[in-house]
């Protein structure tokens, strides 16, 4: 087990490596730099080439892209994660505030739709056909099939300015940064953004359900006279949530890229609504910090179900 | 490489045609241009250097309605890049919707039908998009195909690069028509740029005597003369249709029935003027004041836009105050000032005791370092960059022959600044770029200032002080107990939503009660805050002007 | 490979192992679907739509690009069953028309994706070796992207248009076809009737292509029709993100996104409301048709 997953993170070394440069170079590719992003573009008319060539070389924005790959992959290597082109913040800065944010929504998203998705694909496993069975797999694709932003704004519109029950936006109360005032802010967001990755969660639980309840184990356990709610519980559940863990497992990397959209309609002040900005503003240094933890956490999160499937499956060896 | 003989022989073709019909080139001596041409036959000019295509373009456009209906009736249309007033000139030509005329001129001009106009833009709105779809329909009413694009990247390279040859061209742009736009504090900034010595001047081939009217309006500080001065180029752009000014904007102020203003008028908000917020009373139990602005990733620096943010305005003080339309009133951090009969010299009398948020005493030291650190920054504004640049001994500080700034001298509370040239607007300039404080901001690089550390907390000499900061969240200011003004009102706290320059979120904050006092520019949340029973609407006349720029220079079509 | 893809090629072959049952695929698997109704009533919905958009003109008299300043925001009425937008366009006629580039993008990059992901898959699996372990590290490379983020980035590079986004679409969406039609190709090789069928002397590809692919055919559908669903979603998002198709083309995204105006959001619902349902109920078709090919290609469900 050990000697695997020290094989299996030193792997990541050359994984990561590749990928960074692939992101440095892409935004590379990108048509202009930060510094047109640093003047409003009305006012650029007003400016010299001089001028903005002045601003990109103070930047180090002249360099060639293998000096500037390097540097920032040294700074790297001396925890300095290099800072923003337009505020100059210490990148490690914007995400020690911005990730959080990200986290406290996803996370709750994650429980929602996890709970939610595990409880209704067993309920429309126990009555398999049934006309419960098919609202449930219709509510559950709503969910996936109505855009994200659609929903978010409808949801706005009725509890926050019609019935005026839950904040707009935004993620903390000013002057009231306890958790009930914080709570309100969270609702809206991480319900629509839970809401939409339900049915993923409801379709695995249900089929898992269904393959557990054919299963010869259930069978005698009926047969033992066992209610069987009981038997659907206890002996079905516990079978069918394997693959349903490793499916939330596969959804950790959404973490950090699944919120963009619902971040950005409600005003969430998170990673995904920051990445928005500084891929558009061309902010190298930001967009490879979040590049790099939200890959890092697709590989961690790929080993932590690897782990996860051999702990919950004995068959399954880790090689 | 095969192509290019044929190419060759087409182009002479073309040339000898157009010679006998007179189409294009501009009058230069044609037998130049076709050693220059490296074989296209279209580089030899353009058809929009024809005035009678422009005057076409523009009366194909029926603004009135687009301005009645998309616009909700919430913007003026243009005539002029000066918004009507004092400064315009009303005797100038308008170019009336008139779909016949453009056809006829079309006709006139030989417009040949199967050419495509490359036009392009840089906004993201969905209002933009529509108004181009709009004006391409116009446009493919009269016979003239265009195509639209929304550029992306280097915007600069790609928009403002002016010829080498400001007579014969060739254009340093690839497009035919640019929708843009000018947001001014001064008349200036509007009708500069059509001088042939302007850095951004792409599209504008040089006119006999343009240049000297232009120069004229730079070169005095009486209003009067200066009215005089612009409406004469206005009369010179109009006639030849220089480039297409299509509407002006308006900018919205919304204010909510807690806040009483105690009768201040409200103006340009795009820049700072006098609001006496010390003076407002809010009908809040915290007398907060609700509005946007808040910083996203750091205080918005002032070089580039000076009043653009509430903050900025409420966090600095500038020498001098000025009124709801921008002009120059009486001293601010100075109590008192005065302009030299020759224009050339203004004196500042500070204020006594001024201090900075941090304590800190404010001198004239700050005020030297400010106007110095205004030269080395590269993105201070036009405006700003060429009023300093006349200061006495600018260009040697630029240069870095001296670490001193001649023509600013400082003497006690006294600080005088000596001009080589008049400059038109130096009073509005030192009436909207803050003092910034020179102990907090000495090592700063001038060319990175908005990456300073000082901008994440920013500490300013204004009514208001930062208090709180949640970057892409909220901030509070709180009022300053040591400024030198004390006010009448109740407003303890301003609380700001963090926004970019258009607030997405302004209309659902404003509807959920949590917007007092803001301001845009946009007709939608405009239209939006309007239908709320809580929120005012009023609307102030600025200095915004939406316009095509024409390339006017010899360029291939870009669309083939 | 990891513990982890084996896991998943162990699914995937179970939830696709049709195989013995190869000459009465077709006809068992429409007979199971008609037997599903959720997938029934999702075809039929998926047909109108897609007809109705297909044969647009049929349908509308209107221009989707026609301006009439005259007739903006104007309330559903006889003449204009889902009103008028803000510059005068019929919108019931751009939903058809929207819907037309719309399903173009999704399915387009679906079809796109599978072609390469399943070309790859089978060679791939099929030879193994080097080309194999290239492939792979590419896919792992692309998969190791979240999605969003991904296309956010290509979006940027590549700038905004149509096509750019089939293209990006396509470059994100291939590898999962690829370790999906790998996986098959790998159960699958070692069987005896491939063995019967080399020992004959029939090429390589012949095998693979001929032989083995058409066993994964049910899955394949079934991916490229959640697939179509997806990028749909997806060209919804990035409208809204405003990186999507330029504004001024008529696509769902774009349409629907004027509800990011609040005064469009309450007052002209006809604009977006109309829009939003279709959206969510093509996307639930295809989900639903999905479903249904999934269960009715897989031999342990009851038929």
């Amino acid at each position: 087990m050990a000697s695997y997953i020290t094989r299996k993170i030193l792997s990541l070394i050359p994984m990561t490596l590749i990928l960074s440069f692939m992101i440095y170079l892409g935004m590379d590719l990108m048509p202009g730099d930060a510094v047109d992003y640093l003047i409003p573009p009305d006012a650029l008319s007003t400016m010299s080439q001089e001028q903005l060539e002045q601003m990109r070389e103070s930047l180090g924005l002249n360099e060639p892209l293998v000096v500037r790959y390097v540097k920032w992959l040294g700074g790297l290597f001396h925890g300095n994660f290099g800072y923003s082109l337009q505020s100059g913040v210490p990148v490690s800065t914007l995400m020690k505030d911005y990730l959080p944010a990200t986290l406290e929504l996803t996370i709750a998203a994650l429980l929602i739709s996890s709970i939610l998705g595990i409880l209704l694909g067993v309920i429309s496993a126990i009555r398999r056909g049934g006309a419960l069975d098919q609202i449930l797999s219709v509510f559950g694709m709503i969910g996936v099939a109505i855009p994200q932003f659609l929903l978010g704004l409808i949801c706005i519109d009725i509890f926050a300015l019609h019935m005026n029950v839950l904040p707009v936006g935004g993620r903390m109360a000013y002057q009231g940064q306890g958790f009930f005032q914080r709570l309100q802010y969270l609702i809206m967001p991480a319900l629509v953004l839970g809401f939409s990755m339900t049915a993923g969660v409801m379709r695995y639980a249900r089929s898992s359900m269904l393959d557990s309840m054919g299963k010869d184990y259930m069978k005698t356990a009926r047969a033992k006279g066992i209610p069987e709610w009981r038997v659907n519980l206890v002996h079905g559940l516990r079978a069918a949530l394997t693959p349903v863990v490793v499916l939330i497992g596969f959804r950790l990397p959404m973490l950090i890229g699944g919120a963009v959209v619902v971040e950005e309609v409600f005003q969430w002040p998170g990673i995904g609504t920051l990445f928005v900005k500084a891929v558009r503003s061309q902010n190298t240094p930001v967009v490879m910090m979040i590049g790099f933890f939200s890959v890092l956490l697709v590989l961690i999160s790929s080993i932590l179900v690897d782990i996860l499937t051999a702990a919950l499956d004995p068959r399954v060896k880790l090689s | 490489m095969r192509g290019n003989k044929f190419m060759g022989l087409l182009c002479a073709a073309t040339m000898a045609a157009s010679l006998f019909t007179g189409v294009g080139t501009l009058g230069a001596d044609a037998t130049e241009s076709v050693t220059a041409v490296t074989g296209d036959a279209q580089s030899l000019g353009t058809p929009l250097a024809d005035v009678r295509v422009r005057q076409a373009l523009a009366y194909a456009i029926d603004m009135d309605t687009i301005v009645d209906t998309l616009f909700d009736g919430k913007a003026t249309r243009a005539t002029s890049f000066t918004s009507p007033g004092e400064w315009l000139n009303t005797d100038i030509p308008v170019y009336d919707y008139n779909p016949d005329k453009a056809k006829d001129l079309l006709s006139e001009a030989n417009w040949d039908p199967n050419y495509t106009l490359d036009v392009v833009y840089y906004y993201d709105d969905q209002q933009t998009v529509d108004l181009m779809t709009i004006i391409q329909q116009y446009w493919s009413d009269v016979g003239v195909k265009s195509q639209f694009r929304k550029l992306e990247g280097d915007l600069a390279a790609q928009l403002w690069v002016p010829p080498t040859d400001m007579v014969n061209g060739p254009s340093e742009v690839k497009w035919d028509l640019a929708y843009a736009a000018v947001a001014a504090l001064t008349e200036s900034e509007f009708y500069n740029r059509f001088a042939s010595t302007a850095s951004n001047n792409s599209t504008v081939p040089k006119q006999d005597g343009l240049d000297e009217l232009i120069e004229a309006s730079n070169s005095t500080m009486d209003k009067d003369e200066q009215i005089a001065a612009f409406k004469k180029i206005q009369q010179v752009v109009a006639e030849n249709v220089l480039a297409m000014p299509l509407y002006h904007q308006v900018c919205f102020i919304y204010t909510s029935s807690d806040l009483d203003m105690k009768g201040n008028p409200v103006g340009n908000d795009q820049f700072s003027y006098e609001k006496n917020i010390l003076d407002w009373n809010i009908n809040r139990d915290d007398h907060t004041l609700y509005t946007n602005g808040g910083p996203q990733e750091f205080f918005w620096y002032p070089m580039v836009n000076p009043g653009y943010m509430l903050n900025t305005e409420l966090l600095f003080d500038k020498l001098i105050d000025a009124d709801e339309s921008l002009n120059p009133t009486d001293g601010m951090l100075a109590e008192s000032y005065e302009v030299s009969d020759d224009n050339k010299t203004i004196t500042f009398h500070l204020r006594d005791g001024l201090k900075w948020q941090d304590d800190e005493p404010l001198t004239g030291d700050d005020v030297k370092f400010t106007i110095e650190l205004m030269l080395k920054t590269p993105g201070t504004n036009a405006v700003a960059s060429e009023a300093m640049s006349c200061i006495t001994g600018a260009q040697d500080y630029k240069d870095g022959k001296t670490d001193d700034l001649a023509g600013v001298t400082v003497d006690g509370n006294d600080v005088t600044v000596n001009f080589d040239k008049v400059s038109a607007n130096a009073l509005q300039v030192f009436s909207q770029w803050p003092i910034l404080p020179e102990h907090c901001l000495k090592d700063a690089d001038p060319n990175t200032l908005q990456q300073n550390e000082f901008w994440q907390h920013p500490i300013g000499s204004g009514p208001f002080m930062v208090d709180e900061v949640v970057l892409n969240n909220y901030c509070t200011l709180k009022r300053w107990d040591g400024y030198w003004k004390k006010g009448t009102g109740n407003i303890e706290t301003i609380y700001e939503f963090a926004s970019g320059e258009n607030d997405s979120n302004l209309v659902k904050n404003a509807s959920a009660g949590k917007i007092d006092y803001a301001w845009s520019k946009s007709t939608d949340d405009a239209k939006a805050i309007e239908a709320l029973d809580n929120m005012k609407v009023e609307q102030a006349n600025i200095r915004y002007t939406r316009c095509f720029y024409i390339n006017q220079f010899p360029h291939e079509p870009n669309i083939k | 490979m990891s513990a982890l893809d084996r896991k998943m090629d162990r699914l995937l072959a179970r939830e696709n192992s049709g195989r013995e049952h190869r000459e009465l695929v077709k006809n068992r698997t429409v007979r199971k679907m008609m037997m599903n109704r959720l997938s029934v009533v999702g075809m039929v919905i998926f047909l109108i739509i897609l007809f109705m958009c297909l044969f647009a003109p049929l349908f509308t008299p209107y221009d989707s690009t026609k301006v009439d300043l005259r007739a903006i925001l104007q309330q559903p009425s006889a003449a204009h069953i889902f009103g008028t937008d803000k510059v005068g366009r019929d919108v019931f006629t751009r939903i058809l028309y929207g819907g037309r580039i719309s399903i173009g993008i999704g399915f387009g990059s679906a079809l796109i994706a599978t072609l390469i992901g399943v070309t790859l898959g089978v060679i791939a699996g099929y030879k193994g070796g080097i080309l194999d372990g290239i492939v792979m590290k590419i896919s792992e490379i692309l998969m190791a992207f979240p999605q969003m983020i991904l296309v956010l980035i290509l979006v940027t590079i590549t700038g905004q248009s149509l096509w750019n986004l089939i293209l990006i679409f396509s470059l994100t969406g291939w590898p999962s076809m690829y370790r999906m039609a790998r996986s098959q190709m790998l159960s699958l090789r070692e069987e005896e009737y491939v063995q019967a069928l080399k020992a004959f002397g029939i090429r390589d590809m012949k095998i693979a292509f001929k032989h083995i692919l058409p066993n994964a055919i049910g899955p394949i559908f079934v991916n490229i029709t959640l697939s179509t669903a997806m990028f749909i979603l997806n060209e919804a998002s990035l409208s809204f993100l405003g990186l999507g198709v330029p504004m001024e083309v008529a696509t769902w995204g774009n349409i629907l996104n004027v509800a990011q105006d609040l005064t469009i959001l309450k007052s002209a619902p006809w604009i977006w409301l109309p829009t939003g349902a279709v959206v969510t109920l093509f996307i639930i078709s295809i989900n639903f048709i999905g479903d249904g090919l999934r269960d009715a290609s897989d031999p342990t469900q009851v038929g």
